[in-house]
Order: structure tokens, then C-alpha cells, then sequence
């Protein structure tokens, strides 16, 4: 019996913690005033899968091998201060409730960046990217299962 | 004192006279043994009552939370109908993650450099 109570609070627990997501976050700022946001779907995703590789080749970075093992984007740029503060305040309890390992981190003259991943040593299941530029705060959130090594590649070819 | 093979072949008719003998002496613990063990049977068996209310409750708990959970949180509407649009949204969203990156090696660099040169001052 004891089993069971501790499985039920076990499985609300983890319930609620999956509350604070990407998705939460979107639904709750997506609305508001002077906010962009985008949001695409896992179908989306396989539709852009289908898209031929010869037209989905960009100049420099090949997008398609991890778009493939996309699952949802989710994008929030605020240039309301208020709202901003409070984007930038749940996206640092949410990296904090989902266990995510800070990937990398630039601050200059107030400018922060932070970027965010959560998985294994394989594969990433959602990476996290939030930026202070002088009142706007932007937020990415990017799910899916994402071989790491092609994500690392995918950044670092992109930077070069 | 008997064994339990002998008692186990005993006839009903044997067992009831031996238990209506008044000769034979009862262990004096004994019938604390056996109210104790009465006891322990029933709170046994109210615990087996509430197994089943308790599991319901638990099982009612975990859909509602779940229920909320969906409800309050539902799929958003893509953005895009156009894959194409969408294709270019997330090329888009690469190049500012990638500009996040080469800015930060950038500063790597140049701090590298700094450093090169105070050790070549030294």
C-alpha cells in the first residue's frame, strides 16, 4: 500500500514538473502584447522532412539530418520590459526543474546568452537558448531527439 | 504432548472429546495467544477493506492531474501551413543560435590573444 501512495506522488510529481515546458512557457507569453512568437509541430516537422535534401541544402549548414529529429520549436522574442523580466524569471526555473546543463554562456556590456541542453551523452532532448539584448529577452526552445554530435556540428559549422 | 501427524489423525468425534475433558490443563498465555491473534486477523481484514477505495482514489487523483495537465497546456497552432515557411523559420532560428556561438568563440579568441601577448611582454 505504501508503494502505491509513494508511485502516486511519484507520478504527480513528475506531472507537474513536466507543467514547466517549452510549451507552457509559449502558451503563456504567445499572447501577450509586443511578443513574437513562433511555434512549429512535430507534423510540421515531417512535413519539412519530406521537403527534397537538394532544396533544403543552405549555402553553408545542411539543416535536414536534425530536422528530422525535430519534434517542436518554440520561439518567444519580448520587448515589453515587464513581461521580459518575468519570460527571462520562468525560463531560469524551468532550465532549473528540467536539470538542463548550461551548453555555454556569453555576457558583454549587459548582453547575456545562454544556451541550454537536456539528454545524454548521445542524444539531446531539448536544447534552450535564452538572450538579454537591453529590454528584449528571447527565448528558443527546440525538442526532439537530436543526435548530439550532429547538433555540436550543426552550431559549430554554422559559427564558423 | 501430542505431534501435529497424531492430531491431524484424530476423528472428529476424538477432538471434540478431548476438548470437552476438563482434566487436560490449558497453557495459561494461551488464550491471550489466541485473542491476540483474533485481533490481529481483523485489523488485517480492515486493512484489506481499504485497499480498493484507496487504490480508486489514487487511480481518480492521477487522471485529474493529468486532465489538468493536458488542459491547461494544449498543442499551440502552428504558425506556418507552409513547410517551406517553416523550413526558413528554423534556418532562421539556427543562424541566431550559431551567431550566439561564433560570438562567444570570438571573445574566446580575443582573450586568447590578450593573453598571448602579456606572456610575450613577461
Amino acid at each position: 500500500m505504501k508503494q502505491l501512495y509513494i508511485l502516486v506522488a511519484m507520478l504527480l510529481l513528475g506531472i507537474s514538473a513536466s507543467a514547466q515546458d517549452g510549451r507552457s512557457l509559449y502558451n503563456k507569453y504567445s499572447d501577450c502584447q509586443n511578443v513574437e512568437a513562433v511555434y512549429i509541430s512535430p507534423a510540421m516537422f515531417r512535413l519539412i522532412g519530406k521537403i527534397p535534401d537538394v532544396e533544403m541544402n543552405n549555402e553553408s549548414v545542411n539543416l535536414g539530418p536534425i530536422i528530422k529529429s525535430l519534434s517542436g520549436l518554440y520561439v518567444l522574442s519580448i520587448r515589453e520590459p515587464g513581461t521580459a523580466e518575468e519570460l527571462a524569471h520562468d525560463v531560469n526555473a524551468f532550465i532549473k526543474k528540467g536539470q538542463y546543463e548550461l551548453l555555454m554562456e556569453a555576457k558583454d556590456n549587459g548582453e547575456v546568452t545562454r544556451m541550454y541542453t537536456v539528454g545524454d551523452e548521445f542524444f539531446v532532448n531539448s536544447f534552450v537558448m535564452i538572450a538579454r539584448q537591453g529590454e528584449e529577452v528571447s527565448f528558443i526552445c527546440l525538442d526532439g531527439t537530436m543526435p548530439r554530435d550532429q547538433l555540436e556540428d550543426l552550431i559549430a559549422d554554422a559559427a564558423k | 504432548m501430542k505431534s501435529i501427524d497424531e492430531i491431524t489423525r484424530l476423528s472428529a468425534e476424538d477432538l471434540e472429546r478431548i476438548s470437552l475433558d476438563e482434566g487436560i490443563p490449558l497453557p495459561e498465555e494461551l488464550s491471550g495467544k489466541v485473542q491476540e491473534a483474533v485481533r490481529a486477523a481483523d485489523r488485517q481484514a480492515q486493512r484489506r477493506r481499504w485497499i480498493l477505495p484507496s487504490g480508486i482514489a489514487a487511480a481518480v487523483a492521477v487522471l485529474i492531474a493529468v486532465g489538468l495537465t493536458l488542459t491547461r497546456n494544449p498543442e499551440p497552432q502552428d504558425t506556418f501551413d507552409d513547410p517551406y515557411l517553416a523550413y526558413a523559420e528554423v534556418e532562421r532560428v539556427f543562424s541566431k543560435i550559431s551567431g550566439a556561438v561564433a560570438y562567444g568563440a570570438e571573445k574566446v579568441n580575443e582573450s586568447e590573444q590578450t593573453l598571448d601577448k602579456l606572456s610575450y611582454w613577461k
